[in-house]
């Protein structure tokens, strides 16, 4: 590898050649064009799928692995420590523990919000040790949040439900 | 059970969307100045570097070896095949009535080379090392674009 100047002049500038947009219409430069039409389907994968159905009907579905006796959720189709296809669904209970939560006071675009909004990621009852998902607690004070706290989900009525996390309002503390 | 592989994602939940997408890409001074001359005069125009002699074919402003300014030159447009490949399927990997034969070109006087498709030969009595000379559209179906030349036939 050569180190050091080089022998080399550079031109003193290059100006580059600016071009309106009447030099495209009008074809004074050749060019090429194209309008790829991009279409996508983003899927949810089979687990998902399935967990997002069930939340229609108000269940919380989770799956299993039989060797190392996991329970997985939010639903996994591949044990990743056993590193083999899981075994079974099996349900787990809309109520759980508070793992960690935030406060938040600004919305998804970054616009105050005039109520506080508690993310919280909730370990669902049921699933193992370390499976949990993140969702907003209600009917609760910030201040009056802690970690380890009992909370159970609140359901959209039956009718008003469509296959979504937001299926869940919130999850709500059990103890007055 | 949980190992069907499932290609379609309609079968499964899924969010369709649709990406906009629009552009155009200018040939630059050069490759401007070369679409023209093949387009109005079927000339083919390479570019020699002033200072290291080194002919760029498609033409360069400048020399990337040196930063040198080039000079244009005119040059056949005739080459020899560096190497080829048969395409039997299209791009949607459908069966081709007729296979097409891309090659790589060296050109003649030049440095340089291009890829296009060989034409008016079969694909085995093609060869490395075969001499070719581009067949151009007629003047007025032309419009500047690499597609302006139809093919390369054996000269």
């Amino acid at each position: 590898m050569s180190v050091g100047k080089k022998d080399i002049s550079c031109p003193p500038e290059a100006p580059g050649t600016p071009l309106k947009d009447s030099d495209i219409k009008e074809k004074k430069v050749t060019y090429v064009e194209d309008h790829p039409d991009m279409r996508y389907a983003w899927t949810a994968g089979q687990a998902i799928s399935r967990f997002l159905n069930e939340l229609k009907e108000g269940k919380l579905i989770a799956t299993k692995c039989n060797k190392c006796r996991r329970i997985l959720f939010p639903p996994r189709i591949f044990c990743e420590l056993c590193y083999k296809p899981i075994d079974d669904w099996v349900y787990v209970q809309d109520t759980g523990t508070v793992q960690t939560f935030s406060i938040s006071y600004i919305d998804p675009d970054a616009r105050p919000l005039k109520e506080p909004i508690i993310v919280a990621v909730i370990a669902v009852d049921g699933a193992s040790k370390n499976m949990a998902f993140m969702h907003v607690l209600g009917e609760v004070e910030p201040e009056d949040v802690y970690i380890g706290m009992r909370v159970k989900a609140v359901w959209k009525p039956e009718e008003e439900r469509e296959g979504s996390v937001t299926d869940i309002k919130y999850w709500k503390p059990m103890e007055k | 059970m949980f190992n069907e592989k499932i290609v379609n994602p309609n079968e499964l939940r899924h969010w369709e969307g649709r990406i906009e997408l629009y552009w155009i890409y200018t040939s630059g001074e050069a490759g401007d100045r070369f679409f023209k001359a093949l387009k109005d005069e079927e000339k083919f125009i390479a570019a020699k570097c002033k200072k290291c002699g080194k002919v760029y074919f498609p033409p360069r402003m400048y020399c990337e070896f040196d930063f040198s300014e080039t000079e244009y030159v005119e040059v056949s447009g005739e080459g020899s095949v560096r190497a080829f490949t048969v395409a039997r399927l299209d791009k949607d990997e459908k069966p081709l009535e007729k296979p097409e034969i891309y090659a790589i070109i060296d050109m003649d006087g030049t440095d340089g080379c291009m890829v296009h498709l060989l034409g008016e030969v079969e694909p085995e009595d093609v060869y490395i090392g075969m001499k070719v000379k581009p067949v151009l559209k007629e003047r007025g179906e032309r419009e500047g674009k690499i597609t302006d030349i139809l093919y390369f036939k054996p000269s």
